[in-house]
């Protein structure tokens, strides 16, 4: 029990298995440590890549694991994303709002929101009081040619090529970062006497022991699922989509823009993702199979991508259909084993979420690495509370989406919004801000994932009204007072980055030639 | 808003070149830049930094002439007052201008800028001679345009090798004058001493034999010539 964590087995080599490798030894790993990670990925399983689009916190990830940006850009066939931008969801009718990245101005001390309910007449939330969406008309990149790798004017992720990303950190973790990589197919998961796993038998590199175990096996959870049958919570009921259908479009011309944002353009029963990388197009339909059928969701997508790619896109396109059960396990970590990416949940791919939680989780376990097996339990239940707690704010803050919609055109918009759909947490919540507008005192911890300022956007994104007397307090007395010449501030410093920063596929292209600076 | 075009006796023969200094002729410039092979002269008189080219992010050595935009502290009534003109100065308003489809079939000509304050037709030095030959003054022109592609081609190694040692640094400059009022220098670089300091015994000596060690010194020693730039700001308040 006093032994110390010295080996780290990982099963599973996709997107979600080689993150959690590469932040896990870049943290642990050195010459004259004895720490070792294996990673065992089958030869016969192809990988599905889920997600294309991450958050911000890939940025520093990128950095701490020790990859070149450059570098990274170019392998993965990567573009920035500098937040969402949403069409017909709230009206279903040439209605549209942003969900950008960088936050509020001055969003740190001072609480912008309550006084733009004063001018919103005349201009939206996130462009009264964010200089980043005037950007994404004209397809800008979030930084220069000199600005260093990481750095940015305005906030940005990215879209990535995730069988690309893969194979970039593969590289990385074998040739930098001292993890074994082992090619087999799992055969038997051996248990010791204590309910832990001792070891794995492959095929044909025998067996492989380890102290710690990572599920990163995708949907088959072969771990937490098949040997310790961990139970899985069914979302469904809040979160109605279970079905994808994907495809990949190509560029007219090679000079074609490439999008600021991800698109999501709201359907009858679910909505269309468009994701632009520098040399293809990733759209698909998120949908529902209990209000929508495959044929008139393929329908809908079809006409999505004649519409924006032309005709013969269209007809060209190959989509491929993934099925899900939108939810995650009871629990994430039992025994000496802890499941991350596909294996521990997965629901649909609003906000991006997926690649998040695989960061998350996987620093979570880099910087509380359990000293020796005794405290591992304690490690593991501190994780179990933070991951539940994480999957029901994801849960929350994608089902306001939903229910914000004025839209009454099929039952899955109705339905969305009857209460019975509507998470408790969120009710809560909502009720409140009726009467004041989100601000960091509803936060519970220090590091939630979503930040009153994304609540913010998509609240008055969507046209939630929130009851004020903008008197009531000193507070916001005194911003009053100034507020004006902060959106002021704000669209001055909006119209500098206009001018000054380039297109996407120009710094794309600057970056092929020259490279980002490190510093 | 300049106006390059290859130089020949056929479209040239004319035309004069003024070899003054000063805002007249467009030497009203915040900094210049410089190479490695003339950081010996040039850290006589001026501070050397590096900066980014804003149009590709790679970095080039500068030497500082102000503190701010169209500021050169080194100009006055009679002319430029330092011991030593930078040689992108000297060139003007010639550059070296590369002619060929492929990197192989590149090579270097002599262009000069015909939106130069510089170009006349009355007075300065003249290009050709009567019989459409190179004159004295263009055949200078000529060797100190051949020393520019030499240490233009010796820059572009010693700033990788300084990348590759993460030599460099960004540093910003904050000065309050005598009458209060501040200045401040953005988006230059210096060299990292601490890191320099680092540096093995190998390494230095490979540093050493390419001829890079001694300027990365230059420059360093260079930092001396803030402190009379700041002087010279002063005096004009």
């Amino acid at each position: 029990m006093n032994s110390k964590i010295k080996r780290i087995v990982i099963v599973g080599g996709g997107t979600a298995g080689w993150l959690s490798a590469s932040i896990i030894a870049s943290e642990h790993f050195s010459d004259d440590s004895n720490f070792e990670l294996y990673l065992i990925e089958s030869p016969d399983i192809p990988t599905i890549g889920v997600g294309e689009g991450t958050w911000p916190s890939m940025r520093t990830t990128l950095q701490k694991i020790g990859i070149s940006e450059t570098e990274f850009l170019i392998e993965c066939d990567a573009s920035f994303k500098q937040g969402t931008q949403f069409f017909n969801w709230t009206y279903g009718k040439n209605d549209t709002y942003s969900h950008p990245f960088t936050a509020p101005h001055l969003f740190n001390e001072k609480n912008l929101a309550p006084h733009w309910q004063q001018i919103k007449q005349n201009i939206s939330f996130a462009d009264a009081v964010c200089p980043q969406t005037p950007l994404f008309d004209n397809k800008q990149a979030p930084k220069n040619i000199s600005t260093p790798e990481y750095a940015f004017n305005v906030n940005y992720g990215y879209h990535l090529d995730a069988a690309k990303f893969a194979e970039l950190l593969r590289k990385h973790c074998v040739n930098n970062l001292g993890v074994t990589h082992v090619i087999a197919n799992v055969m038997v998961i051996n248990a010791s006497d204590n309910g832990d796993i001792r070891s794995i038998s492959t095929d044909t590199e025998g067996n492989i022991e380890g102290d710690l175990f990572i599920d990163c096996s995708g949907s088959r959870a072969l771990l937490i699922g098949e040997h310790y049958k961990i139970p899985f919570k069914s979302k469904n009921k809040y979160l109605f989509n279970n079905c994808a259908l994907a495809a990949q479009i190509p560029y007219t011309t090679a000079e074609d823009p490439i999008q600021s944002c991800t698109l999501s353009t709201a359907q009858s029963a679910g909505w269309i993702w468009d994701i632009g990388l520098p040399t293809r197009r990733g759209i698909g339909h998120v949908y529902s199979s209990d209000y929508n059928s495959d044929d008139n969701a393929t329908t809908e997508l079809l006409a999505y991508i004649k519409k924006t790619a032309g005709e013969k896109a269209a007809e060209m396109a190959s989509v491929r259909k993934i099925n899900f059960d939108p939810g995650h396990r009871e629990k994430f970590w039992h025994k000496n084993c802890v499941a991350i990416g596909m294996s521990a949940g997965f629901i649909e791919p609003l906000e991006a979420s997926a690649l998040v939680l695989v960061e998350l989780s996987a620093t979570m376990i880099a910087e509380q690495l359990p000293a020796n097996r005794k405290v591992m339990d304690i490690v593991a239940k501190r994780f179990n509370q933070k991951f539940n707690y994480r999957w029901d704010r994801i849960i929350d803050f994608l089902k306001l989406h939903y229910i914000l919609t004025k839209r009454i055109d099929t039952d899955y918009w109705i339905d969305n919004c009857a209460k019975s759909s509507i998470p408790d947490s969120l009710q809560e919540l909502l009720e409140l801000w009726h009467y004041q507008v989100p601000w960091h005192r509803d936060n519970y911890h220090i590091d939630e994932m979503f930040p009153s300022a994304s609540f913010q956007y998509v609240l008055y994104g969507m046209d939630f009204e929130t009851q004020l007397n903008p008197l009531s307090n000193r507070t916001d007395r005194e911003v009053g007072i100034r507020a004006h010449s902060m959106f002021a501030d704000n669209a001055a410093h909006a119209n500098q980055l206009l001018a000054s920063l380039p297109t996407n596929r120009e710094l794309l292209n600057k970056i092929q030639k020259y490279g980002l600076q490190k510093i | 808003m300049s106006n390059p075009q290859i130089l020949s006796p056929a479209n040239h023969s004319d035309l004069k070149v003024i070899t003054d200094v000063g805002g007249h002729v467009g030497d009203n410039i915040q900094f210049v830049s410089t190479f490695a092979l003339e950081f010996r002269n040039i850290q006589s008189s001026y501070p050397i930094f590096f900066t980014k080219n804003s149009e590709t992010g790679e970095f080039y050595p500068i030497a500082l002439f102000g503190f701010e935009a169209n500021e050169n502290l080194f100009l006055n009534d009679s002319g430029w007052d330092a011991s030593y003109i930078p040689m992108m100065i000297k060139r003007q308003p010639f550059t070296i201008g590369y002619q060929g489809e492929t990197d192989n079939e590149k090579r270097p000509v002599v262009t000069i800028d015909l939106e130069s304050p510089r170009i006349s037709e009355t007075l300065g030095e003249a290009l050709f001679d009567d019989k459409d030959q190179p004159s004295l003054f263009l055949k200078k022109i000529i060797s100190q345009l051949e020393a520019l592609h030499k240490g233009y081609e010796h820059n572009k190694d010693f700033i990788e090798t300084l990348i590759k040692l993460d030599l460099l640094e960004p540093f910003s400059l904050e000065i309050t004058l005598n009458d209060g009022s501040f200045n401040q220098l953005n988006g230059f670089y210096t060299i990292n001493e601490d890191k320099l300091l680092d540096l093995d015994g190998a390494t230095l000596a490979d540093l050493n034999k390419s001829e890079y060690l001694q300027p990365i010194y230059m420059s360093i020693a260079s930092y001396s010539r803030i402190k009379p730039l700041i002087d010279k700001k002063n005096n004009l308040i």
